[in-house]
């Protein structure tokens, strides 16, 4: 199989569709610059992350009244400005706010918002609407674009089971649970020539992703210069965006990176349970960021924290129901260190007593696509505004 | 690959109706398929679950409130859940003619109503014994049975559709996902459509309407203007031009093509139109049409095909099925659990490199002859269930040379091995082997195994 990875430069930011001949491919893959290194790297925080929690309206009295089991106290709330502060286990982002490399975009959501934990994760991931069904991934759907030929490290998903979102037309992602762990794969050689049957070729390009993918993987860890920053050993996220600090270290060049956090479906118990999630999250997230800082890669890596939905504005005594809008969190890259969006507005709740979305997330990855990537997000079906000002 | 062990693979799941096929020729065996009883559901693995509307009611009223006892009324109810997937499992492995539960299984992933949304074991079951009885029956008169299975009113929310405020749920899916497909009806079919299906209740035996709920005022609905109810909606539906196609296309998705041609769909999609949506004729002409043509090759296996396959020809006889059911599910085919409305897409969709490498780590662990860890019974709340760590595996083969015995093997598992392939597999049993060594059967299943992971056996 032809293995030269090259992307399509098809379009610019500024001047629109450009035609390259093949030739040049191979040029711009060595001389890439301005977007040519930029990644993100998704954090999804499964099982719908109480934003209410987690990035604070700390002087609207309603947040105390309708949360009186579980609020968080005023004086705990850390770096508290314009009405907004940060639970008391995210010093980390506190710290990266204020030096200026987080954003935070307020109130997103969807229209007609589903309250089942894997429809709305599937909503999230194909970015359709909320009545809407797609078989593939929006990631999944960026990569079959971008690429030109199969490419088998485009989109990393560090997990046990695939992610919907990297799911495209050509298996352009693989999920490892760890970058060791296709070296164990396969030994006896397969045959992968390309043949006339297109569902042969299918398997057949999925076998090569395991043989090549290995090669990449081995080359990037074996590359990735020693990094002194410390990650908490415990911790499963921590150690997932270890690897993927490594891998990017390593130069492996995936346009996409993607692991998650469970255990944020906190209907009760929530205080010492959403305590431990934040902490493992901050710790995790400011680990990698002061790695990959050092690492002098933070211009081009940016960190995107989601969850698949906020939680009920009113506390159910210990505990917070399903809900719908909530914050998402943005790192590095060049964001540009706002907060976005008004802050929630616990007055005007729909007929569930849940927030109302003010930004579509679909505006969000627009922007990410757009800003990070020079892709038209259109070619991939999402017509949402771009969100303007993260970058 | 034999063809009569391709149509076994592709009419059951397995090699097993193999000898079967060969003996009476396509049409007897389809017709001896058609004819089979289908046996229900045992009824002791129901016992304990809650039966009837005003049962229902009272457990969830019993526990209401109490989280402690929710969880454990719920833990009770997915391990009986458990026991009626590998219930159906062991019926798919083991059934002479096991054509009827691979349609049931196709219908099983057409009118989907899955567990984790209508969570009353009572009604998932009631839903797929339909499914079983009508497996050979008419397409139109199964929709409008399936309309009134309390699973599909609650799965699509129809229970939360009425005149004071419609619904549109079930109304899109009915012609999007059920009979017509994409771009054969309008927005306002599905807008009017929720009126004709508002005020449906879950009933003991079936679903009824409710006269406070429902809307009697008339409306059009392709075309025709009046009061209609779920049985004249689904009428009218068959009436138009459309009705046959997208079930044709993907029955044939489902038995044969990943990607059927047009023509071929729009052939036997007539076909089944003349025979006013009997669902027995049609296949009978697909299936007799299609035996003879060089089909092998144009579908990517199933999860639950090729772990059944495994099990037959290696002779694993004592597989707890609850196992299966588990490997199904990593592999993203969830019985009763679909990931959404859609169903499982199947196809292309059936593969990553994760799930190639889970399929191919089974296909190593059985050919050592050992299971699956127990853990995986053990995370799902299982204990004491029976189980084999190990297996006294057999693969048939027949003395010869390297190359005989390639072909033997070849034939019964791989569509189609180009010159490459050849060169590998002489490779692994090469022309030295001899078939009386003490050896020889561990290279044979060594040349097996390596067969099992090849891009060539996932497609049939």
């Amino acid at each position: 199989m032809n293995r030269r990875n090259f992307f399509k430069l098809t379009g610019t930011c500024t001047s629109g569709l450009l035609m390259v001949p093949d030739f040049l491919y191979n040029y711009a893959l060595q001389h890439e610059n301005g977007h040519g290194d930029n990644c993100i790297v998704f954090v999804q925080l499964s099982g719908g992350n109480d934003g209410l929690n987690t990035y604070i309206p700390y002087q609207d009295e309603l947040y105390y009244k309708l949360r009186p089991n579980i609020g968080i106290a005023k004086n705990k709330i850390i770096n508290a400005s314009g009405g907004m502060g940060f639970h008391p286990a995210l010093s980390g982002f506190a710290d990266i706010q204020q030096k200026g490399d987080l954003t935070v975009v307020q109130n997103v959501g969807y229209p007609e918002p589903n309250r089942s934990h894997f429809r709305s994760q599937e909503i999230w991931q194909t970015a359709t609407a909320s009545n809407e069904y797609s078989n593939d991934g929006w990631l999944g759907r960026f990569l079959d674009h971008h690429y030109k030929e199969h490419h088998p490290v485009g989109g990393i998903n560090i997990d046990n089971i695939d992610n919907l979102a990297l799911k495209g037309e050509i298996p352009n992602a693989l999920t490892i649970q760890n970058p060791n762990a296709l070296r164990k794969a396969n030994k006896a050689p397969v045959n992968v020539k390309l043949s006339k049957n297109p569902q042969l070729d299918f398997v057949r390009k999925i076998a090569g992703s395991v043989v090549d993918g290995a090669k990449e993987l081995k080359k990037a860890t074996d590359n990735a210069s020693n990094s002194n920053i410390s990650y908490s050993k415990k911790s499963k996220l921590s150690k997932n965006l270890q690897w993927i600090a490594k891998l990017i270290r390593g130069g492996l060049n995936s346009k996409v990176y993607y692991t998650s956090l469970s255990g944020f479906d906190t209907h009760s118990n929530q205080v010492n349970e959403h305590n431990n999630r934040l902490t493992d999250l901050n710790d995790a997230v400011s680990a990698f960021y002061k790695d990959i800082k050092a690492a002098g890669k933070l211009n081009d890596v940016t960190i995107v924290v989601f969850s698949e939905f906020g939680r009920r504005v009113q506390d159910n005594g210990n505990g917070t129901d399903h809900g719908t809008a909530a914050p998402m969190f943005i790192i590095g890259g060049k964001n540009k260190g706002r907060n976005i969006g008004s802050n929630p507005n616990l007055s005007n709740l729909d007929a569930n007593g849940d927030l109302i979305h003010q930004i579509d997330f679909r505006s969000v990855y627009a922007s990410l696509l757009h800003d990070k990537f020079c892709f038209n997000p259109e070619k991939i079906g999402i017509t949402n505004d771009r969100v303007k000002g993260i970058f | 690959m034999n063809t009569n062990t391709l149509w076994s693979l592709r009419l059951g799941f397995s090699r097993k109706e193999a000898d079967r096929i060969q003996a009476q020729g396509i049409e007897l065996f389809l017709k001896n398929s058609f004819t089979t009883k289908p046996n229900i559901v045992p009824s002791h693995i129901l016992a304990t679950t809650p039966k009837t509307v005003a049962d229902i009611k009272a457990v969830k009223q019993s526990v209401k409130g109490n989280r402690a006892k929710i969880r454990e009324r719920l833990k009770k109810e997915k391990k009986i859940l458990f026991t009626l997937k590998s219930w159906w499992i062991d019926k798919m492995a083991t059934d002479d003619y096991p054509l009827r539960e691979k349609m049931t299984l196709f219908w099983h992933n057409h009118y989907v109503a899955a567990y984790k949304k209508v969570k009353v074991n009572h009604w998932i079951y009631s839903h797929n014994n339909l499914l079983r009885e009508n497996a050979f029956g008419n397409f139109r008169e199964l929709t409008k049975q399936a309309l009134r299975t309390n699973a599909i009113i609650v799965y699509l929310d129809d229970t939360k559709n009425t005149k004071r405020g419609l619904n549109e749920n079930l109304s899109r899916e009915l012609l999007e996902l059920f009979t017509l497909g994409e771009g054969n009806y309008t927005e306002e079919d599905i807008k009017n459509g929720a009126r004709g299906l508002a005020g449906l209740i879950v009933g003991d035996n079936e679903t009824r309407y409710r006269p406070s709920l429902q809307d009697n005022t008339p409306f059009t609905y392709f075309g025709e203007k009046g009061v209609f109810k779920s049985d004249d909606m689904v009428d009218i539906i068959f009436k138009q031009k459309a009705a046959p196609y997208f079930i044709t296309r993907k029955l044939l998705k489902w038995f044969i093509y990943d990607n059927p041609s047009e023509e071929l769909v729009h052939y036997y999609g007539d076909y089944l139109r003349e025979q006013d949506y009997e669902i027995q004729p049609l296949l009978l002409k697909i299936f007799t049409e299609e035996f003879d043509k060089p089909t092998a090759g144009s579908k990517i296996k199933d999860p639950l095909t090729y772990i059944l396959q495994l099990h037959e020809e290696l002779n694993i006889t004592t597989q707890n099925n609850k196992l299966t059911a588990l490997f199904i599910r990593q592999q993203g085919m969830d019985l009763f659990d679909q990931p959404n409305v859609k169903g499982w897409d199947g196809g292309t969709y059936w593969l990553t490199a994760q799930l190639y490498q889970q399929r191919n780590r089974l296909a190593n662990l059985y050919c050592n002859g050992k299971n699956v860890s127990i853990r995986m019974l053990k995370n799902t709340g299982y204990d004491n269930e029976p189980y084999a760590a190990t297996f006294d595996i057999n693969v048939k083969w027949d003395k010869g040379n390297n190359l005989q015995v390639i072909n033997q093997l070849k034939n019964r598992l791989l569509f189609d091995v180009d010159i490459e392939t050849q060169k590998n597999l002489e490779s692994i049993l090469t022309h030295d082997f001899d078939a009386e060594d003490k050896d020889a059967n561990k290279a044979v299943i060594r040349l097996f195994n390596y067969m099992l992971k090849t891009p060539e056996f996932q497609l049939i």
